[in-house]
């Protein structure tokens, strides 16, 4: 694992989505919290709003209506956020040291100025999670790095009624929640998920990748042909030095007589 | 006999020198990019976000530039004869020290192949650069592939560039003569390129 997080310093979330009420207090709370103003959106018949993560929206509340038996309908909300992934997507692309960090807590944290607004974090992400703001910087959940360092929970965490969102230590909380019987998504894939969560059902019901991975082709770009090529750029040097000294270049200055043999 | 016959026209140069300038604009602006390796080349444009720019703008003159090269020379360099054949079978006498003649007309097979795999890199590297650009805008697989296959494209052309140099620098001597002022030596002519030599100059060599 390239950005090595200490077990015992990993702060995360237990989401336990039956205890969702989908009230939404998490997406009020970072916004208060965050400073950031509302997005404007349009009615299209759910509840769920907005119908996406925006720059200016760091966590919402995913409403899934499921047809279950004939004439039933299940509703389920999901606490949809940035990940916080051990072995981060967004992490191992962005090409401006420091832009995208690692706290000490196992936070996927970024400082805007050192963002260059190439995106490719975009692309990397496992979840599709970070958004680009209006001056073209990366935008998602830090996971309140200014609580955490006073102490304080995240504000959604801070905020929810029903304890859905649990903030803690990563490792007690995924202990408690498995000395409950729960099924949990996100103990190990990735390097481990700042946020776990605790489904109902199978996660492709709540639109989760059932295996998150880093994308194929982003994987085969970092970690294939980025060495391979450097390699292959030094060895392409050495086989033309290697010609040089061994078979030699075509030299011209022949006897001419030689030369006459053309043809 | 004269000593000099003429290569390259004027013209002709020039658009090389601004396909090769552009070229390597886009190697050191995209080097830190390719990996956080090279994140010291960032510091020659003044950071990355003006790299970024650079890039983009030695992109669209190198994409031009080089589709535009290889259109003015297409004829030259799609068509292969029998006595390509024989040099690509016998790789061109380059694997030996042995005295190795072949009867070749303007480019030889590997120099065809180079324009070749340069023009099909060019139009790549163009198509996946411009997704890139606005990841946004595109399905996210569409942008994840083009990065991988803008990496694989650049790393490809670089190797090909270093074979192209070696060989048109110390590997042949009296080649770059034709790219700096336009006349090579006529015995270069003879050795290289002896079928385009008697056509030029309408001697029988």
């Amino acid at each position: 694992m390239a950005d090595a997080i200490k077990a015992e310093n990993r702060k995360g979330f237990l989401v336990d989505t039956s205890r969702c009420i989908g009230c939404r207090s998490c997406q009020v709370a970072c916004k208060q919290w965050n400073k950031m103003a509302a997005d404007k959106t349009v009615e299209q018949g759910s509840y769920e709003n907005p119908r996406d993560l925006t720059p200016a929206l760091y966590n919402r509340i995913r409403f899934l209506e499921v047809g279950e038996e004939p004439g039933g309908v299940n509703w389920l909300f999901l606490n949809e956020r940035c990940m916080h992934c051990g072995e981060a997507g967004c992490m191992k692309v962005c090409p401006s040291p420091g832009a995208l960090y690692r706290t000490k807590e196992g936070v996927v944290a970024y400082n805007k100025e050192k963002c260059i607004s190439c995106k490719y974090c975009v692309s990397a992400c496992p979840f599709n999670v970070p958004r680009y703001d209006s001056d073209d910087k990366v935008s998602k959940c830090h996971l309140c790095l200014d609580r955490l360092s006073g102490g304080m929970p995240p504000a959604c965490a801070k905020a929810c009624p029903t304890g859905t969102l649990k903030f803690g230590k990563r490792s007690d909380l995924i202990a408690d929640a498995q000395a409950t019987g729960k099924q949990l998504y996100g103990v190990n894939d990735l390097g481990g998920l700042g946020v776990v969560y605790a489904l109902e059902g199978p996660p492709e019901r709540y639109g989760l990748p059932a295996t998150p991975h880093i994308p194929l082709s982003i994987f085969l770009w970092k970690d294939v042909i980025k060495p391979l090529g450097i390699l292959g750029f030094w060895g392409s040097i050495g086989a033309m030095l290697l010609h040089y000294v061994t078979i030699g270049p075509k030299k011209i200055d022949e006897a001419p007589e030689k030369e006459e043999r053309h043809e | 006999m004269s000593n000099y016959i003429e290569r390259f026209t004027a013209g002709e140069r020039v658009l090389h020198w601004i396909v090769t300038a552009s070229f390597f604009t886009l190697l050191l602006s995209g080097l830190g990019l390719f990996s956080r390796l090279f994140n010291g080349y960032f510091t020659l444009f003044g950071g990355g976000g003006n790299a970024i720019m650079v890039h983009k703008i030695a992109g669209i003159v190198f994409f031009f530039s080089s589709l535009y090269m290889f259109l003015k020379h297409r004829r030259d360099v799609s068509t292969f004869d029998e006595d390509d054949r024989r040099w690509i079978e016998q790789r061109g006498g380059y694997l030996s020290r042995e005295e190795a003649h072949f009867n070749i007309g303007k480019y030889n097979p590997g120099q065809k192949l180079f324009a070749i795999f340069i023009a099909a890199a060019t139009l790549i590297l163009g198509v996946t650069g411009l997704f890139i650009w606005a990841p946004t805008l595109f399905p996210r697989w569409i942008v994840q592939l083009s990065l991988m296959i803008h990496g694989l494209m650049f790393v490809g052309t670089v190797m090909f560039v270093v074979v192209h140099v070696y060989l048109a620098t110390i590997g042949n001597p009296g080649t770059i003569e034709a790219m700096l002022y336009g006349d090579v030596r006529s015995m270069w002519a003879k050795r290289h390129h002896p079928k385009w030599y008697k056509e030029a100059s309408g001697e029988n060599p």
